[in-house]
């Protein structure tokens, strides 16, 4: 019971971090691109705008009013939403509204909104690769310690980690697609639309995304898996003739699960925040591509937006992964 | 407007709008019978799916908001304009002839007053009468500033355009220079000659509106139809539109729209390379596909090529466009002629057209205008560069500047990966100028940051690379905008780059504004040009040329001129 | 992940290395790190002598070879391998026909120079933030723990990206990727030694010089800083493989240094769509790109081995940071 009352206070203290790491984020992200140099009206609004549409953007955007009281305007949108007048009508942006894109008339949220499915699955679908080979080879690694075949693929996921997506990428590209032509060149097909192609064009971004990740699920697996097994009880089950198999599969690998779990919270986190050079890389239309084209058109509430959202994945998914780890652990010593 | 995506040549007018969603360019291979090799039965018949592969979206699908050359290639099924562009292969394919009307303008004797007469029998999409009234509404709407986007040529023309502010403000109040007497009849009543409206004509703003069905910025996700096809679907603002047969739209008022597949389907968003790949594939229904703003980039021409099967299917064609090194006199050393002759003979045009994508993707210029008829093109070459440039000449002409020791300029030029004024173009130069002792450093800016400098006279830079191109095939959009002193635009987007203001050029301008034999002027045009080329305001770098793949099933394939793109309203995919 | 590595190098207190020749004693025995050592020292030499070895290639990284390119094809090398000849030992690049053995030689400098000067940047950042949250009383502990924590979420990629994007042009380009990586980068070091400030703070001879009236700024030079060197070091050289990656993706999505300065990240850039006409063309840059930051990495490792045994065995892989500039 204490220990329930404890991990609840710990909850609570980690939930309450989060939130307030969240709006320092915010804070910092929105003063430092709406205080940048240059009539913020124009860039937001794009060049195409006349004087007039800047004019309206100005007033939408309150920028007769000081800086804060911007924020806690936007801060207002995010949390109850807003009614922008866009001339002939009124828009309404529903909580939790990021503002309008004026360069591509739509709403900040509508648009993440679109992108998430392309960055959902290339997540996703990475994550069950990377941990398949990630645990796979951390399992097979610390079974066969020292010997050849493990050194072998120890090398291989060294080499994948130490490796940026887009070089691993593109060599997989020139290999897979260039010479053996195996794969198309990956576009994005809608789940919903075809699955078969869906998984198929997805497959060559997942594999490069999973090279570099699995690394270290195989050295997390890997270790915890030696620790248990050098323990008194396993060494025991051994001395009884319990088959190595059943060791492995049933003991050893359950020390793992609790940091294995809480890293994955992590990466999905991050990668939900979009993956800016996989999708550069394959033009995959998600956040992470979004977020270029929006730097490069300097559409400001685009890029607040998406920094924002980003921030808030990585907040979200520490603090999941956090408090997965004390459950997973408070249960390995409760067991 | 979207940002090109890589290896997407962008074809964008000066005025930063891009045509690409309306122009853009593909084509019929190097001579036309390419384009029947296409087939097994080369005939074009009724029937099927046309898919349409782009990488930029519809958006704005909404006549007011597109800015299109000779009424856009996706647009122009659905809105039809007082005029159009004649849909032929090559220059035939840049004359402007009728659409709705019955021919292409009556002018009054000094070219300001425009009369057009409707055909009989023109009728929307639900079978309801088109009127002269819906024509004005449609022009009158692209006034609004929630509906902005168009071209700023009727905001200058029509007498009261410049303070009118559409017909949502003031509830209902017209545009008084344009006039309808009867059902069927048109008046346009301009504040200066133009004996070029009849091109003006074409663009979509042109598009008859129906008053009733005006939902403002709401209008475009279903525009009512004036031509060969409806909208039935507009998914994400444009990204995927599905377009059916109007059944209420006849080939007998319709001479120029062929209108072969039962159904369009357009689907944008996608890479470039991936739109590329698919077209090379070209399987299922990618057999009858083909893009209207992606070109073969370099690396893929490279692949191309080498395939008998696939060189097949490309289609060539040129858009008038011009990419060239601005300068601007007010900033030294610019304004000594003799340093903008040395660069003039410096630039090593092999390179640069290698940069921009080999001999086979661009044309080295040394004109400023587009080197075909319809834009009155006349060949000179006043600071001859040869092939690779002339180091030795440009120096000496450095010397007489007082440089005998060298000189050090800034180059600005765009990020923006698009071949044109991008870094690959500016480091060419750079590395030319070089041998003839000018050390060029390099300011490559965010494209719109780089947009914004280049059109502030308050920001001009004295030496950067820009592009123009036409928003018709004339020299009257390439040269005025460009040269007339009196379109220095102090506080806005301004395109004479050189602030050129020379009394003659101005009256010259004048001069060929007010006729309306299209030939001639187009002469004159021509001759203008080469008269303004010996004052070195700008070093015409090259003119590109677009290459596109199209799918293995698609028949009758034709590139005008006018747009170098094939035209959507005449692929044929039975 | 951030907190990942954070989590895991925070709970590990590093004991120093009794002196450089231990150190160096520890290193020797790992004969991964050696060879990654040497290919370390080789690159460094390619960078340092990148003007010297052109000269005696007869090349430089800028000049432009219009005759090597068949223009025709889109400017595709004319000959085998990518133009491969004893002018040009690695042959040239699609459409400008600029030497591409100069252009990696040249890369190599930038690619070496902007990481080893980030790096600075958060070792000197994190130094001076950790010592100051150790060292300072509760508040300013707390506020710059927070502070460090905020930085930490701030998603690397996509802040330097954006940040980039908005500095005017004119400031100059590797020395502003350096500082933008940097100042982004500091947070997992500021972490390692506001916790290792603390523990040192309680030992014995700290506590005599604070009560014999030595001022912050000394017992920080004289009795912090050695002590700290030790996870220090170990955490910049993971750091460092990190921040060539960085500096490779942001020139990969534009964002790094300018042309004509060739860097890896942007030849991989313009390369990407040669992967099917002129392989070698990307092959190069990336195997070096790869060949740099693996290197860097199993040298990193054995830095970390050599410098505490008894810790290597515990960390994981990477200081979290990492993953967002690969992804």
């Amino acid at each position: 019971m204490k220990a329930l009352h404890g991990f609840a206070g710990f909850a609570l203290r980690r939930t309450l971090g989060a939130v307030v790491t969240l709006l320092a984020i915010s804070v910092i992200v929105y003063v430092v691109f709406y205080a940048a140099p240059g009539d913020v009206a124009q860039i937001t609004c794009g060049p195409r705008c006349s004087p007039a549409q800047v004019h309206q953007v100005a007033e939408q955007l309150r920028l007769d009013d000081p800086l804060y009281v911007r924020y806690l305007h936007f801060l207002q949108g995010v949390v109850a939403g807003h009614d922008y007048s866009t001339g002939t009508s009124v828009e309404h942006c529903s909580a939790p509204c990021l503002g309008l894109s004026y360069q591509s008339d739509q709403q900040v949220t509508q648009l993440i909104l679109a992108k998430l499915p392309v960055t959902g699955s290339l997540a996703l679908g990475a994550m069950v690769l990377w941990l398949l080979l990630g645990v796979g080879t951390g399992v097979l690694a610390a079974w066969r310690r020292g010997r050849l075949d493990e050194r072998i693929l120890t090398g291989i996921t060294l080499a994948g980690w130490a490796t940026p997506v887009f070089v691993i990428g593109l060599l997989l590209m020139v290999l897979i697609c260039g010479q053996l032509q195996l794969l198309p060149f990956p576009q994005y097909v809608p789940f919903t639309e075809d699955p078969e192609q869906w998984a198929w064009n997805l497959l060559l971004p997942w594999l490069s995304l999973a090279l570099i990740e699995a690394a270290k699920y195989a050295r997390l697996t890997r270790s915890a898996m030696l620790e248990t097994l050098a323990e008194d009880h396993v060494r025991t089950f051994r001395a009884y003739g319990v088959g190595e198999r059943a060791i492995v599969g049933r003991h050893a690998l359950r020390g793992a699960v609790g940091p294995l779990i809480a890293l994955n919270a992590n990466d999905l986190g991050s990668l939900f925040g979009g993956a800016v050079l996989t999708e550069s890389l394959f033009g995959l239309p998600g956040i992470g591509r979004e977020l270029v084209h929006a730097v490069n058109v300097v559409d400001l509430p685009v890029v607040v937006g998406l920094v924002v959202l980003t921030g808030f994945f990585v907040v979200l998914a520490n603090a999941v992964a956090d408090l997965l780890y004390a459950v997973a652990d408070r249960r390995t010593v409760l067991s | 407007m979207r940002h090109p995506s890589r290896r997407t040549r962008r074809v964008t007018a000066a005025l930063t709008v891009s045509l690409i969603v309306t122009a853009g360019a593909a084509a019929c291979g190097p001579d036309d019978n390419d384009a029947k090799a296409g087939g097994t039965d080369a005939k074009p018949h009724k029937g099927g799916t046309l898919t349409v592969l782009n990488s930029a979206p519809q958006q704005d699908f909404d006549p007011a908001r597109l800015y299109t050359s000779g009424g856009g290639n996706v647009p122009s099924l659905v809105f039809r304009t007082l005029t159009t562009r004649n849909r032929e292969d090559g220059a035939k394919g840049a004359q402007v002839v009728p659409d709705l009307a019955t021919d292409t303008g009556r002018p009054n004797k000094d070219a300001t007053v425009w009369t057009y007469t409707l055909k009989e029998g023109l009728t929307y999409e639900d079978g309801t009468k088109i009127t002269s009234a819906d024509v004005k509404y449609g022009v009158e709407r692209s006034f609004a500033a929630e509906l902005s986007g168009g071209a700023p040529y009727l905001r200058d023309w029509l007498v009261g355009g410049a303070d009118y502010q559409g017909p949502y403000k003031d509830k209902g109040k017209g545009l008084d220079s344009i006039e309808t007497p009867d059902e069927r009849t048109i008046v346009f009543h301009l504040n200066k000659p133009e004996g070029e409206f009849p091109y003006l004509a074409t663009q979509t703003q042109f598009t008859p509106v129906p008053k009733s069905a005006d939902k403002g910025t709401k209008y475009e996700e279903h525009p009512v139809s004036s031509g060969p096809y409806k909208v039935v679907e507009n998914q994400n603002d444009g990204e995927r539109l599905i377009l059916e047969r109007n059944e209420h739209w006849s080939a007998r008022t319709d001479e120029e729209r062929k209108a072969y597949p039962d159904r369009v389907d357009v689907r944008s968003g996608l890479d470039s390379s991936v739109i590329n790949q698919r077209l090379s594939a070209s399987q299922g229904a990618d057999a009858d596909a083909v893009t209207t703003d992606t070109n073969l980039g370099p690396a893929e021409l490279a692949e191309v090529t080498g395939d008998k099967e696939l060189a097949s299917r490309v289609g060539t064609g040129h858009f008038g466009y011009t990419d060239y090194i601005a300068f601007n006199p007010k900033v030294k050393p610019f304004d000594n002629p003799k340093v903008r002759q040395a660069i003039a003979y410096a630039v090593d045009r092999t390179s640069v057209v290698n940069a921009a994508g080999g001999s086979s993707l661009a044309e080295p210029a040394t004109t400023y205008l587009p080197n075909q008829k319809s834009f009155g093109h006349t060949a000179y070459d006043h600071f001859p560069a040869g092939k690779s440039g002339n180091a030795s000449k440009a120096e000496e002409l450095l010397k007489q500047a007082g440089y005998a020791n060298g000189l050090t300029v800034t180059l600005t030029h765009s990020n923006a990966k698009d071949f044109e004024t991008s870094p690959e173009i500016a480091t060419a130069i750079q590395d030319a100028l070089k041998k003839a002792g000018i050390t060029v450093k390099l300011e490559g800016l965010e494209d719109n940051d780089y947009k914004d400098t280049i059109q502030d006279v308050k920001t001009e830079p004295g030496f950067f690379l820009a592009h123009w191109g036409a928003d018709w095939p004339s020299g009257g959009p390439f040269l005025a905008p460009i040269f007339d002193g009196r379109q220095i635009v102090k506080d806005g987007a301004n395109f004479n780059t050189g602030q050129l203001n020379d009394k003659s050029v101005n009256d010259e301008i004048d001069a060929i504004n007010k006729l309306t034999d299209l030939d001639e002027a187009a002469q004159r045009w021509g001759a203008l040009d080469k008269k303004i080329g010996e004052q070195a305001l700008t070093v015409p770098l090259f003119h590109p040329v677009y290459k596109r793949l199209y799918g293995k099933d698609v028949k009758n394939v034709v590139i005008s001129d006018w747009t170098g793109v094939l035209d959507v309203s005449q692929v044929a995919v039975k | 992940m951030a907190s990942e590595g954070a989590r895991a190098s925070t709970e590990t207190v590093l004991a120093p290395a009794s002196g450089v020749r231990q150190f160096w004693r520890r290193l020797r025995v790992q004969r991964a790190a050696l060879v990654a050592a040497s290919v370390v020292a080789l690159l460094v030499l390619l960078a340092l002598a990148a003007p010297l070895l052109s000269a005696v290639e007869g090349q430089d990284p800028t000049t432009y070879h219009p005759d090597l390119v068949d223009s025709a094809r889109g400017g595709v090398p004319v000959g085998t391998f990518g133009g491969l000849s004893a002018d040009h030992w690695l042959g040239v690049e699609p459409q400008t026909g600029r030497d591409l053995f100069a252009r990696l030689v040249y890369g190599a400098r930038v690619s070496l120079g902007v990481a080893l000067a980030a790096t600075v940047v958060e070792v000197t950042v994190g130094l001076v933030m950790g010592i100051a949250a150790g060292y300072g009383n509760r508040w300013v502990d707390q506020a710059l723990s927070r502070f460090t924590d905020v930085v930490v979420a701030l998603p690397l990629m996509v802040m330097s990206l954006a940040l980039l994007a908005i500095v005017p042009s004119g400031f100059p380009r590797p020395v502003l990727v350096a500082v933008v990586i940097g100042l982004i980068g500091w947070g997992s070091i500021a972490k390692i030694v506001r916790a290792q400030t603390l523990t040192l703070k309680q030992l014995d001879h700290v506590a005599a010089a604070r009560l014999s009236g030595w001022s912050s700024w000394r017992i920080a030079r004289r009795e912090l800083l050695p002590a700290l060197a030790a996870p220090v070091i170990t955490y910049a050289a993971l750091l460092f493989p990190v921040n060539i990656s960085a500096e490779a993706a942001l020139s990969f999505l534009g964002a790094g240094v300018k042309p004509p300065t060739p860097s890896w990240g942007q030849m991989l850039t313009s390369a990407n769509v040669w992967y099917q006409a002129a392989p070698q063309y990307l092959l190069l840059p990336a195997g070096l790109l790869f060949v740099t930051v693996l290197a860097l990495t199993v040298l990193g490792d054995g830095v970390r081995r050599a410098l505490d045994p008894r810790a290597a065995s515990r960390l994981s892989v990477g200081t979290g940071r990492k993953k967002e500039a690969r992804a």
